[in-house]
């Protein structure tokens, strides 16, 4: 057993619910766990944090039963089991609820919270207004605002986490698994998850919460574990528990903060002018100028338009009114390409599904946006081997770009090196103006700190660059200036000093918004 | 172990090193293995020069419908239209020179270009429109049907078909080699080289392999696809020219079979050396297995419904094998 009962548990005599001792796996090659441990407590919030490829996704795939581990066994409540399927966790309790949720979008509410699982009928007909009776009240008390009976497909994704939420409750769950929950829900929604997840908690349910976001960790939880390379290097308590504590654990070493190079607001001339771009029904008249050499920040809310204002920048979109102007020339991109060609360059949010091409080589990721450039020649347009090694090369090194060669898949890289051949791709051609939207998500806290100083870097050899995240600690760390939107439209505008965290939060919520879940 | 081939499940890593080695192999390693055992079942029919280059000539045609498939696949997109629009272009082909009087090599570029305009409809249906290309090719197919029945009035163009027509396809090269394979090595080569090492074939990959990326990656995407089916029209246009000279006739349905054979050999093809991924040289060798089994049944005197039976097994043994690999390399 490796650590002793924790205190923080409801109840200090308990016996863990589930205890994962000595747990290793291997895939191919590769040795995800080399022996991880971990004791979940009846009541407890315990978060587990860690790099990408800690082994944090292949632990909760051995206890979801879709995995077999090749050393190291699983206790329930202190009897060895084995899990050889999801319905088997299913059966003993254990929910797991996921960054992408699985739903059946052209079901109801209620269809999705009771798949799978058996239903009141009368005369061979399922009786749905007498299991909506009973789903009714734990709807309620996870906080369901939308109707029972309303399709799934228009509803945000924090009532979607609800729904998952409520649907584990009513298959009597003793333990919750949640996969990065806050990963996209703004600010407001994450509040009221958290107070679900607290309540859950009292409750007796044990939960294992699984972060990136070491604020959310440190506020909710009541034990951390923290994984590297494979193993389970500490499990700290309550009292111990700091973000120095955390981060130490995770990284191993001192990371170094990115200290701003605060060049002060540039004043260079506008290199984007945007004016009154409107495309209904997110984003609804926006104007701004991006400067050179600038790293320009826009917060906000999920929902807030702000991915969809990037579209419409880049020409994935069609705008409904407004123009643009590029170095001072009229710009109306009618397709991504028109927009490459006039100098953009975009990493978009979905690294896998809109960023990569996940079975191709780094090289061939890489070169995407810069073909014209590693041929022969314009006459001869046969690629030349050795100038896409060469220059895929180079950006592997200048940015750190962990791979064993750029022929490797980049399917095979971690989140934080794919995102780098994401960006990667944009640097070959310099583009003048680069949108990156939400440069980190998921991505560990190394790779973090470096993508930030890469973006730093950019602007300060001249490049403009606009920056959007949801993570409130984000844009102060990286940004000269932060757009806040709200409903469509840019609510606030800080500067300098006035760029902090909570000026970001405060202004996302400065105009009457919050459509949806309300606290 | 369970029966099921979903690899990452409870599998060994040598148990799935044997099974990715299987699926990027199985296809050569059939086609040896079937080489060889003609070639002792039958060693003096089967294994001599004049067998084998009568095989390649055999199968040339259906090689460069399959390559011209190849490239609307690779692209992600069906085209179901292919054997339909190579009847029609013997039939036209042969109405131009024998009705029209046209000189030969005017009606070959007139018959090319019409199977590129045929690619280029397909392509706008698809990605202007947004029909499904299963539907819009089948559609297409169809209509090129009728016209082919339309333009011969049903009966097959066979008088008057000058010698020069049928050297096209019958005649020999260098060293007699049948100008039909010249004609393979040439197109399959030349799409080999534009798929693999040209800086389009790269955006070809891209757009069939990720669509969305592609697009915000600043490639063209419906531009691309549309390409794909031009290049798919244009050879299946040029089998239909070499099969009417072949044939010496233009015929309504002549050939309608090469679409199964060319859908048979692009599969194979995706699951030869790559793990489920489309690709020209997969599909000459898709192409080569087909042929070399039929040549086989022929000499063994198999009767004829064996040969659909074969066929049909081929394309979903095809399709398994190259669905196998992709999942190998997802996992």
């Amino acid at each position: 057993m490796p650590e002793p009962a924790a205190a923080v548990a409801s109840d200090p005599r308990a016996v863990p619910f589930v205890v994962a001792d000595g747990i290793a796996k291997a895939y191919g090659g590769v040795q995800a766990l080399k022996g991880v441990s971990l004791s979940l407590y009846p009541g407890e919030v315990h978060g587990l944090v860690g790099a990408n490829g800690a082994g944090k996704s292949t632990l909760i795939r051995v206890l979801a039963g879709l995995a077999q581990p090749d050393a190291g066994r699983i206790l329930y409540d202190g009897r060895p089991v084995a899990i050889p399927t999801p319905h088997a966790a299913g059966a003993l309790g254990m929910n797991f609820i996921h960054q992408e949720l699985a739903f059946v979008p052209s079901m109801s509410v209620v269809q999705n919270i009771m798949l799978g699982l058996p239903k009141k009928s009368r005369l061979g007909f399922i009786d749905w207004r007498a299991v909506a009776r009973e789903v009714a009240p734990v709807a309620a008390k996870v906080g369901i605002t939308a109707p029972l009976f309303a399709n799934v497909k228009g509803l945000s994704t924090a009532e979607n986490w609800l729904i998952n939420i409520c649907r584990a409750l009513i298959r009597r769950a003793r333990l919750i698994v949640m996969d990065e929950p806050t990963a996209s829900l703004s600010a407001g929604e994450g509040e009221t998850l958290f107070a679900i997840v607290e309540e859950l908690a009292r409750s007796g349910v044990a939960i294992l919460y699984v972060s990136h976001r070491l604020d959310e960790v440190l506020r909710l939880c009541h034990r951390v574990t923290a994984f590297r390379d494979g193993r389970s290097i500490a499990t700290i308590d309550k009292p111990d528990l700091t973000r120095a504590a955390l981060v130490e654990a995770i990284v191993g070493r001192q990371v170094e903060r990115l200290v701003k190079t605060t060049t002060g607001p540039s004043t260079g001339p506008a290199v984007l002018s945007v004016r009154g771009l409107a495309r209904h029904p997110r984003v609804k008249g926006v104007g701004f100028d991006l400067r050179r050499g600038e790293v320009l920040g826009i917060g906000g809310l999920v929902g807030a338009g702000r991915t969809e204002l990037a579209r419409l920048i880049y020409g994935a979109d069609s705008t409904d009114a407004g123009s643009m102007t590029l170095e001072g020339r009229p710009f109306a991109p009618r397709s991504p390409a028109a927009a490459v060609k006039a100098g953009l360059g975009l990493v978009p949010e979905e690294r896998r599904a809109e960023g990569l091409l996940l079975t191709k080589s780094v090289a061939f990721n890489l070169q995407l946006a810069n073909l014209t450039r590693i041929v022969h020649g314009r006459a001869l347009p046969l690629i030349n081997g050795g100038r896409r090694t060469s220059s895929s090369l180079k950006i592997v090194r200048d940015l750190g770009i962990k791979t064993s060669s750029v022929d490797t898949p980049v399917g095979r890289l971690s989140g934080g090196n794919q995102q780098k051949v994401v960006i990667g791709r944009w640097l070959l051609g310099g583009p003048k103006v680069l949108i990156l939207d939400e440069p980190t998500r998921g991505v560990d806290v190394g790779a973090r700190g470096e993508i930030h100083r890469l973006i730093r870097d950019l602007a300060a050899e001249g490049m403009a660059v606009l920056v959007i995240s949801s993570e409130p600690d984000e844009l102060p760390d990286l940004c000269d200036r932060v757009l806040v939107m709200a409903e469509g439209r840019i609510v606030r505008e800080l500067e300098g000093e006035a760029v902090s965290r909570n000026a970001i939060i405060e202004a996302s919520y400065a105009e009457p918004v919050l459509a949806g879940v309300t606290s | 172990m369970s029966a099921t081939l979903t690899p990452n499940r409870r599998l060994s890593p040598g148990a799935k090193a044997a099974l990715g080695f299987f699926a990027r192999y199985a296809t050569i390693l059939g086609l040896l293995a079937m080489i060889g055992a003609f070639a002792v079942l039958s060693p003096r029919a089967f294994p001599t020069v004049n067998n084998f280059t009568n095989v390649l000539n055999q199968a040339s045609l259906a090689m460069i419908i399959a390559a011209g498939l190849t490239l609307a696949v690779v692209v992600g997109e069906l085209d179901l239209s292919i054997g339909f629009a190579a009847s029609l272009h013997g039939i036209l082909v042969t109405g131009l020179i024998v009705s029209s009087k046209l000189p030969i090599p005017l009606a070959v570029v007139i018959v090319l270009a019409a199977g590129a305009l045929i690619g280029l409809v397909n392509g706008v249906i698809v990605t202007k429109i947004r029909v499904n290309s299963v539907i819009a090719t089948l559609g297409v197919g169809t209509i090129l049907t009728g016209l082919a029945f339309a333009y011969s009035a049903g009966v097959p163009i066979v008088a008057g078909v000058p010698e020069a027509f049928l050297q096209l396809s019958l005649g020999r090269w260098l060293f007699g080699i049948p100008n039909n394979i010249v004609v393979v090595v040439v197109v399959v080569g030349g799409l080999w080289v534009l798929v693999e090492r040209t800086a389009l074939g790269q955006e070809i990959q891209a757009v069939g392999g990720n669509p969305a990326a592609a697009r915000l990656a600043g490639i063209d995407v419906d531009r691309i696809k549309v390409l794909g089916f031009m290049i798919s029209g244009t050879c299946a246009a040029l089998t239909g020219i070499l099969l009417a000279s072949r044939l010496g006739s233009g015929t309504a349905s002549a050939a309608d079979t090469y679409l199964l054979t060319a859908f048979a050999a692009v599969f194979l093809g995706s699951a030869t050396l790559r793990d489920g991924e489309f690709h020209v040289l997969g599909t000459l060798i898709g192409a080569l297995i087909i042929a070399f089994g039929f040549n086989g049944l022929n000499i063994f005197g198999a009767p004829t419904f064996s040969q659909y039976v074969l066929q049909g097994a081929i394309l979903i043994v095809a399709v398994g094998l190259s669905s196998l690999g992709r999942s190998i390399a997802e996992s």
